[in-house]
């Protein structure tokens, strides 16, 4: 009885068992989006548009472009978050102990100056002036410096600007550890470069090759700002990942099939010396208004202990003051190689990776509306190439970090009226042909639509009867396009840029004079240079200018597309000495 | 459980104490709440194994109670609430392609399982059955454990590359450092009596291991096997850290740096909701293979 058959036989159960699975397949092809989504992150195209006139939109088109400095004129107290809640930080108002991490990264050395060394002191600057104590801890990890300022456990974040821009918006969800940036530390001034190997001469050559870099770094904003720059999809680039630039190093080392690496002193200046077939492509001796290094205080302790905030800031100050004595100088390398357990040597091997910016530097950089590599510039151009690769949604505006208010009061007490903006690089007047023996780093092809036969760049429209019409421009964007320019030059303040004008061929063969075709293309290129240097107060020497007529067409198998013709290039040279 | 127990010199379990029928003297046997290796049903032991993790929970609802995020005991740039962890779930599993990411992460880590086992298994049993090989590789095992393998990730780099074999090699060293000694030790507890009767019997030295040694050891392999498998996700987040972009690894580097921070818990979760999967498989899959062993 037990043994009855009941139900169905073996190929019954076989055809079931089909049928069931013939029945989740399809459904889980059918959901297929549901169930295996593909993301949304990874590079969209660029609009190169925007790039250009991110920045340009924050003021009208200036059709006198000439201004001096221009100061902010707002209170940052009334544009930055306000503070809520109980401050939620680890303090002691008996030691008065303020909890500062650093990285591996010679741009510390005024406030490890300052602070006679890395452990709170009673000879410390901060201690004798201004009556605290400063504890320089060594967290090279940013994402533990973040997370021990986030917990409270330190009061000061370091980071450059585009890891501030990644960090401010989860930060910022708590207005208590809301990032508030005083004080610019230093520029990277080779510090941070690109290796490539032997085949690449000009950022152009990396389409379609491989770079691999550190993700979420310096490193990431430095390639990809010279990528959009030089007029690349970031997505045209084979991007490889790593977690740190020394591992990018690594990797690029020992995987011949990656061509580029972005990388941290001193590994970029090893690799060349030790691995056959590399070079550096560029570093931030020649990009060197690029990559800002700052401190960001927590908004809550910012809001209780404005005092400290400005001994900090003072003190810093006063530290680049004391550096220039030499005997102190070797005293401040000791302290630092002590911190880092290194030797003085080494540290003093890094000396050129960073600039200090002194007080006028600061002042440029924070307050200087018309500085092309400002702190707002800065932020937007990092904010908008992160955006465009998908690293950062709501993005966070600069004046709800930036605060100049410390600046502010230390200029109007002229405490530091001495120090001088010594960050200028000095052009000697050089020729065309002497510059561009060596190959451009990159090329920036940029086009002005100007009005026929016309070198003015601000042309007005023109009525039926060629009558200028008033308040009109003939290029309503060329605002931004000098914006573009103007960032680039700035961020490579330390190169030489080229500024080639082109015309089109449209009048080729019909009773033109090619000199005066080289002549107007010229006089263009003079234009460009002209607004450039008027407006952002560049050296003149900077830019060398060059008419190349209808000679050069844009695209060699289409000579004749005249809108792709009539163009200016600029190219980015390097300095003579480098 | 199911192996009925031989009685051993007068020691009794719970079953086969033989209490005579009487629900009075079988309340007062049975009184200590917490009785030695006593049988519980089904439902007690879910039950016993959700109430810590409701209690994590409500500690952390409680950490993280309060509308504003500056009234929380712990700031949301810290440990976001329960809440928010669930609400960002869908944005982790649509845009940042969860399920793909989990598969990738899945199979390197199955991969690395794979390999180790090549190394491990033949290896762990010439160990644990000639003393001379184990004497030859004893030291490098036990070096290999006290090992602080992280470091070793540039290494792998420079020798395998960037690419997924460096992450199934560095992923398989760490199994294979796990691995090994318990594979030995599960060989080399086989019972002498084995042994010798299967000597006895005429057995050579490859039918000793054939026929006596692997049989019996099978079972603790298999439980080694079921222990090492986590090993794998302890060490996911290391070998994701270079050519980051695939892997559940990947998105906690990188939600570590850009946010949101409520993926790096929900990746946390989910690690632990793949554990547990795996581990009722394996559990699963012993009870099928080894019956005759109580599978935990």
């Amino acid at each position: 009885m037990a043994e009855q058959k009941v139900g169905p036989t073996a190929l019954g159960k076989l055809v079931l068992v089909l049928f069931v699975l013939a029945l989740a397949a399809g459904a889980a092809y059918y959901f297929r989006d549901v169930l295996m989504p593909s993301g949304k992150d990874g590079a969209r195209p660029v609009d190169m548009d925007a790039f250009k006139a991110q920045q340009g939109k924050f003021e009208a088109p200036d059709t006198k472009g000439i201004t001096t400095v221009s100061e902010y004129t707002y209170v940052p107290a009334e544009k930055l978050p306000p503070v809520k809640g109980v401050s939620g930080y680890v303090w002691d108002p008996a030691t008065k102990v303020v909890q500062f991490p650093i990285n591996v990264w010679i741009g510390w050395l005024p406030i490890v100056a300052a602070n006679h060394g890395f452990a709170p002191n009673n000879e410390s600057i901060f201690f004798k002036e201004y009556g605290f104590k400063v504890n320089l801890k060594l967290i090279d990890d940013p994402v533990v410096a973040r997370d021990a300022f986030a917990a409270g456990q330190s009061h000061i974040l370091w980071g450059t600007l585009d890891m501030m821009v990644l960090f401010a918006p989860e930060l910022m969800r708590d207005s208590r550890t809301a990032p508030r940036i005083f004080q610019q530390i230093d520029w990277s001034s080779g510090g941070d470069g690109i290796v490539v190997r032997g085949n690449i001469h000009s950022v152009r050559d990396l389409k379609g090759k491989t770079v691999v870099y550190a993700q979420n770094s310096p490193s990431q904003y430095f390639i990809n700002n010279l990528l959009l720059n030089a007029g690349i999809q970031p997505s045209e680039v084979n991007h490889k990942y790593t977690a740190t630039a020394f591992e990018a190093a690594a990797a690029f080392v020992s995987d011949k099939r990656i061509d580029a690496c972005v990388s941290w002193a001193p590994d970029i200046y090893n690799i060349p010396e030790k691995v056959a077939g590399t070079r550096i492509l560029t570093t931030t001796a020649e990009a060197n208004k690029l990559i800002a290094d700052v401190w960001a205080a927590r908004a809550d302790f910012a809001k209780d202990h404005p005092q400290v905030i400005k001994g900090l800031v003072a003190g810093i100050f006063k530290g680049m003051d004391q550096l220039k004595d030499p005997g102190f100088r070797a005293r401040a390398f000791q302290w630092m190689a002590e911190g880092y357990g290194m030797q003085p040597d080494e540290v003093k091997a890094m000396e050129a990776d960073a600039h200090s910016t002194n007080f006028a530097e600061n002042k440029e950089f924070f307050l200087n509306a018309n500085n092309p590599t400002n702190f707002e510039r800065t932020w937007k151009n990092i904010t908008f190439v992160y955006r465009e690769l998908g690293l950062v949604g709501t993005p966070v505006r600069f004046d709800e970090v930036m605060d100049f208010s410390v600046l502010q009061q230390l200029d109007r007490e002229g405490t530091f009226a001495h120090q001088r903006d010594e960050y200028r690089a000095t052009f000697a007047p050089v020729s065309y042909t002497k510059v561009q023996a060596e190959a451009p780093i990159l090329t920036q092809t940029i086009r002005i639509n100007f009005y026929p036969n016309s070198a003015n760049i601000f042309e007005p429209q023109h009525d039926e009867l060629g009558n200028p019409i008033p308040n009109t421009l003939y290029d309503p964007s060329v605002a931004a396009t000098l914006e573009k320019v103007a960032r680039l030059a700035g961020q490579y303040e330390r190169a030489v840029i080229a500024v080639v004008g082109h015309t089109d061929s449209s009048m080729k063969g019909r009773g033109v004079r090619e000199q005066d075709v080289r002549a107007l293309s010229l006089d263009r290129a003079n234009a460009v240079k002209k607004a450039l240097v008027q407006k952002y107060k560049f050296d003149p020497n900077k830019f060398i200018v060059e008419g190349k007529g209808w000679d050069v067409p844009a695209d060699p198998d289409d000579p004749t597309n005249h809108a792709l013709n009539r163009r200016v290039e600029i190219a980015v040279y390097p300095p003579e000495a480098r | 459980m199911s192996e009925p127990a031989p009685a051993v010199g007068g020691e009794t379990t719970p079953r086969s104490d033989g209490v005579p029928a009487g629900s009075a003297v079988r309340r007062r046997r049975q009184a200590p709440w917490l009785a030695i290796r006593e049988t519980i049903p089904a439902w007690q032991g879910w039950a016993l194994g959700a109430l810590p993790i409701l209690a994590l929970l409500a500690v952390w609802s409680l950490a993280t109670a309060g509308g504003a995020p500056e009234e929380r005991w712990i700031s949301p740039t810290i440990l976001p609430s329960p809440w928010e962890v669930i609400r960002s779930f869908p944005e982790l599993w649509f845009d940042r392609a969860l399920t793909r990411n989990l598969l990738v992460s899945f199979g390197r880590v199955a991969a690395g399982f794979a390999v180790a086992l090549l190394i491990a298994f033949p290896l762990g049993v010439m160990m644990g059955s000639f003393t001379k090989v184990k004497a030859a590789f004893t030291p490098l095992s036990v070096f290999g454990a006290y090992l602080p393998i992280p470091a070793l990730v540039p290494l792998t780099l420079s020798l395998f590359g960037t690419g997924e074999l460096q992450k199934v090699i560095f992923l398989a060293l760490a199994f294979l450092i796990y691995l090994l000694p318990l594979i030995v030790s599960a060989v080399d507890s086989v019972d002498d009596v084995y042994l010798k009767t299967a000597y006895t019997l005429g057995a050579d030295r490859w039918q000793a291991v054939r026929r006596v040694l692997l049989p019996v050891a099978w079972a603790d392999i298999f439980q080694a096997l079921r222990l090492g498998f986590g090993v794998g996700w302890s060490y996911i987040l290391l070998v994701e850290m270079v050519d980051i972009g695939k892997g559940l690894g990947g998105i906690i580097i990188v939600s570590q740096r850009r946010g949101p921070r409520e993926h790096i818990y929900l990746v946390l979760l989910l690690i632990v909701a793949v554990a547990f999967a795996t581990d009722k498989a394996w559990a699963a899959l012993g009870r099928k293979l080894f019956p005759y062993r109580e599978a935990r």
